[in-house]
């Protein structure tokens, strides 16, 4: 097997204050990874170094094979990491239908200046029915043409999810995708992600709180802590561990 | 030696020479970081607000002969801080969780709509030599000469003395009064000053009282300076005192003074060395006069694109900036299909109908109009592409516009070529322009677009006009800039009614242009990107070259529409048609009318181009009574009116953004919901009767 995603050596400053430290994980084609540790440790930031939202301060990013260190968002994204949000960033005054079909266009990038003047930019049959697909298999069928301001915020990381889908990700980073999501939706997000994962093989980097959820859907994870990747291996494992009893459960039980 | 010790000598004469502009530019950038760090608003009305104080003092001592003290208590300690403490309660605290971009536009509103309510109330017009004296007699004849290089005038000396007086004040009174101690809290962070439960709405409002009293004592204090009173002067002002502020990083009042008075130095001591400097250089010398006013938007300019800490100031410098949720955007109306085609067809009924009766009924100076809001049109689509498709707010609209007619004016005068074909030479010129400026402005984002275009619009007008390639330089002193109207084909497009023909032609064709980009990938990748740029990023979706393709287009139409307009009038007319503080006023009708459909531009241009004569001159009167004598005796109201109309209209922007055009059609569909919905639910209640009753 051969590894999608390499970032090691990871820094990251807020002011001075290191938000990361030498921080580093692997994942490999079609693997499923977790990403745990407390509230505040780095996890959403090492998303955003990962992807290049943020520059970093030290360290190196390679994707698919590539050194994408110094590439842009859209051109990671472009490479084919995708993602979703812990504070949603979904399109506002947009439908739930335009967000899929804006991100099938950008995908088969067969948008063109002339084609727009001449009034040929409109969504083509093929690009519906790709996002009429992603629609079905998330159930937000019926919510085509809602705008996103009418959506619960589960809906909304559904939406995100699909977004993402959409570009065909060769990675796709998950941040807390059951926030907002109850423990029937959350399985059958699980279920889904695993069945369009298995379908089309990207491998999923997952940050998430739920630890059934992370104990079920990851075969193996990373524990950080204060920008610290404190822990790694096969989730179980990694649960059971005393470090991650420590670092992120603190004082609380682990449920087992 | 001699040389050394004269150079030094000129050094610190200047410097003296920029001190007292300087103190007065620090006096308006302290009030305008004061208001920005306590309300969160980029006041770009804070110049309108000093003129309105000019001119009460105009008004009290020249006209009604009040002594100095009485005119000043009425015009800069009663009537300024009252316009702030107005502003706060009526305007901006009912706007605390709008957007940025939102203020701001109610503040470029308001730099349009204040001056024109004051002169209409005041009874004054702007009026070359009407300008009020300093406030001590001979203020501008009594010189002091304390280092014995440079004369202060008395006004100088004033103006200083005040501005020193009013940072010392400031400063007690942060340092030893309670509601000094506040305001500094909430300068520090509005959200963790409301946590500890100091009441910020008493605060905000005395910060706007103070800082509207600094506005309204540096425009007393600066409008002897003028020659002429005039709003778009002290709109002028008020952009340098921003420079000043921005430099000094928009957080900190005393670097805002510091910044301020710097500014003023500066510009003197470049309006000192320049000259020599230009004596060699002949291609400086066309522009040198005029780089000195652009000092301020070049530094402006410079700082935004260079210090990108800046941009940031505000919400890094409150240690709880992030915790507010962005501010709810009001969904548009969505359409089907239908009601578009449905629409589409009315408006060209309507537009069939209206041409019929201009070309066969209208006399000459109605064509006129008519033509000059049809060409206006095809410039306001430019606005809806840049502001309501891609959410940008451009204010150098103008000068994208002035470079199409100037290129059409050079390119007929020096190469004998078609005057339309050299429109599209400039739609092009402009469109490179465009995406030029694009770069350096894409990356800013917010309501740092907005005051980088304007800090551009400004530079394009003080340096880029003068040139003898562009504005024509002495020649078009001497001659003007006529521009001839072209042939096409058989038409001769100097005949009135085939002009309107034909630019009616063009506005169809952008009107279209305008739809298909809107509903094309362009349209929908900038929708994206208004919505989320990380979201829109994290697809693939490159900011930069949606935003230069939409900066690109918008320049292009914005450059055609202007080498029309420059045709219609068969002259370029620089200083009334394109000017910033024109171009400013075209952003505020068509935002408030409507930016994001193309009819909202078409009513924006009638309404600019026709409410005078139609409504206010009392014209549509005149023709429902059949009988220009019955038009009532209140007409003809003045055209100012326009101003303040649609100036304050776009405080109704800042609640529905999609404009007065779409609210209207807004609330329609959201009756017709609701009518859809009791029925549905009557049906519901019926049924539920029904298996009751069973
Ligand atoms: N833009 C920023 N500016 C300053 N500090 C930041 C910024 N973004 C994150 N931080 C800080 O970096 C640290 C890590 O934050 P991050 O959001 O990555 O944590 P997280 O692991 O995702 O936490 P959570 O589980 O709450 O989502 C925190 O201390 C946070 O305050
Ligand atoms: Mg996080």
């Amino acid at each position: 097997m051969t590894a999608v995603l390499v970032a090691s050596g990871i820094t990251k400053k807020f002011a001075g204050i290191a938000a990361l430290i030498d921080a580093g994980l692997s994942v490999e084609e079609g693997e499923r990874v977790g990403l745990i540790g407390p509230n505040g440790a780095g996890k959403t930031t090492l998303f955003n170094c990962i992807l290049g939202v943020t520059p970093i301060d030290g360290g190196t990013v390679t994707f698919d094979g590539r050194d994408v260190t110094s590439d842009r968002v859209d051109q990671r994204a472009r490479a084919g990491i995708g993602r979703t949000f812990q504070r949603i960033e979904l399109f506002a005054d947009s439908t739930v239908l335009d967000h899929l079909l804006i991100a099938e266009r950008v995908r088969n990038g067969s948008g063109r200046f002339w084609k727009d003047l001449l009034g040929l930019g409109r969504p083509t049959a093929a690009e519906r029915e790709r996002a009429d697909e992603v629609l079905t298999l998330l159930g937000l069928e019926e919510l085509a043409a809602e705008p996103v301001e009418r959506l619960s915020l589960g809906q909304c990381r559904l939406l995100e999810v699909g977004r993402a889908l959409m570009t065909q990700p060769k990675l796709l980073l998950l941040d807390e995708p059951s926030s907002g999501l109850d423990r029937v939706e959350t399985a059958a997000l699980a279920a889904t992600l695993r069945e369009v994962q298995q379908q089309q093989g990207f491998a999923i980097l997952l940050v998430e709180h739920d630890v059934d959820l992370v104990r079920s859907f990851t075969t193996r994870s990373y524990v950080l802590d204060f920008g610290h990747i404190v822990s790694e291996g096969p989730t179980a494992e990694v649960l059971a561990s005393d470090v991650v009893r420590s670092a992120y459960l603190g004082d609380m039980e682990v449920p087992t | 030696m001699i040389i050394g010790a004269s150079v030094l000598e000129d050094v610190a004469r200047a410097f003296l020479q920029g001190l007292p502009p300087g103190t007065v530019y620090a006096l308006v950038a302290l009030g305008f970081v004061l208001t920005y760090k306590t309300s969160g608003v980029f006041n770009l009305a804070f110049g309108a607000q000093a003129y309105v104080s000019a001119v009460m003092f105009f008004k009290t001592r020249v006209e009604w002969e009040w002594p100095v003290l009485p005119a000043l208590v009425l015009s800069v300690f009663v009537m300024a801080p009252l316009i702030g403490v107005v502003l706060e309660l009526l305007v901006f605290r009912h706007l605390r969780n709008s957007s940025a971009i939102s203020k701001l536009v109610v503040t470029i509103g308001l730099a349009v709509a204040l001056p024109s309510l004051a002169e209409i109330f005041m009874g004054f017009e702007t009026q070359s030599g009407r300008t009020p004296e300093g406030v001590l007699d001979q203020g501008a004849s009594v010189f002091y000469d304390p280092f014995g290089i440079y004369a202060f005038s008395r006004n100088e000396l004033v103006a200083m003395g005040v501005a020193v007086v009013a940072m010392v004040g400031l400063g007690a009174l942060f340092r030893f009064s309670a509601l000094g101690l506040q305001m500094r809290a909430v300068v520090e962070s509005a959200r963790m000053t409301e946590l500890a439960g100091i009441a910020a709405d008493r605060v905000s409002a005395s910060a706007w009282a103070l800082s509207s009293l600094f506005a309204g004592v540096a425009g007393v204090l600066i409008a002897p300076r003028f020659n002429t009173l005039s709003a778009a002067d002290f709109f002028h002002l008020g952009v340098v005192a921003i420079a000043a502020a921005v430099v000094g990083g928009l957080t900190s009042l005393p670097k805002a003074m510091g910044a301020g008075i710097g500014l003023g130095v500066l510009i003197a001591e470049i309006n000192t060395f320049l000259p020599r400097f230009a004596e060699s250089r002949a291609w400086l010398r066309p522009i040198q006069d005029n780089l000195t006013p652009a000092i301020p938007f070049l530094v402006l300019f410079g700082v935004m694109v260079f210090v990108p800490a800046i941009r940031r100031s505000r919400d890094a410098s409150d240690p709880l900036g992030g915790v507010d949720p962005p501010p709810m955007s009001i969904g548009s109306v969505v359409r089907t299909r239908q009601q578009v085609l449905v629409r589409a067809a009315v408006t060209a009924v309507l537009t069939v109908v209206v041409l019929g009766v201009v070309l066969g009924r209208a006399d000459q100076s109605w064509m006129y109009l008519v033509t000059q809001a049809v060409v206006l049109a095809t410039i306001f689509l430019s606005i809806t592409l840049i502001t309501g498709i891609a959410g940008q707010i451009s204010l150098c609209q103008g000068a994208f516009a002035a470079t199409g007619a100037f290129t059409v004016y050079q390119l007929v005068e020096r190469y004998d070529l078609s005057a339309l074909p050299a429109a599209f030479i400039g739609a092009g010129i402009a469109a490179a322009l465009g995406a030029l400026l694009s770069m350096p402005v894409r990356r800013l984002g917010g309501i740092w677009t907005a005051i980088a275009t304007l800090a551009f619009a400004y530079f394009f007008d003080s340096v880029v006009l003068n040139l003898p390639f562009v504005g024509g330089g002495e020649t078009s002193l001497l001659t003007g800039t006529s521009v001839p109207r072209p042939l096409v084909g058989p038409f001769d497009l100097a005949d009135d009614q085939a002009f309107l023909v034909f630019c009616v032609l063009v506005l169809a064709v952008v009107s279209v242009v305008v739809v298909n980009l809107r509903s094309g990938t362009l349209g929908r990748t900038l929708l994206a990107l208004q919505g989320s740029e990380l979201g829109s990023q994290s697809i693939g979706i490159s900011p930069a070259r949606s935003r230069m393709l939409a900066f690109a287009v918008s320049a292009a139409i914005a450059g055609f529409g202007g080498g029309l307009l420059a045709m219609q009038q068969e002259d370029v007319n620089y200083a009334s048609n394109f000017s910033p503080f024109v171009a400013l006023v075209w952003m505020v009708i068509v935002v408030s009318i409507g930016c994001r459909s193309v009819g909202g531009a078409l009513q924006a241009a009638g309404a600019f181009v026709l409410f005078e004569p139609v409504i206010l001159k009392g014209a549509l009167f005149g023709w429902l009574f059949r009988d220009p004598e019955r038009i009532p005796d209140f007409f003809p109201i003045s055209g100012k009116w326009v101003l303040v109309l649609f100036g304050l209209g776009t405080i109704m922007y800042a609640r529905h953004p999609e404009g007065m055009a779409e609210y209207g059609a807004h609330r329609k569909a959201a009756k017709a919901e609701r009518r859809r919905r009791a029925a549905e639910d009557r049906a519901t209640a019926v049924a539920v009767d029904v298996e009751v009753a069973r």
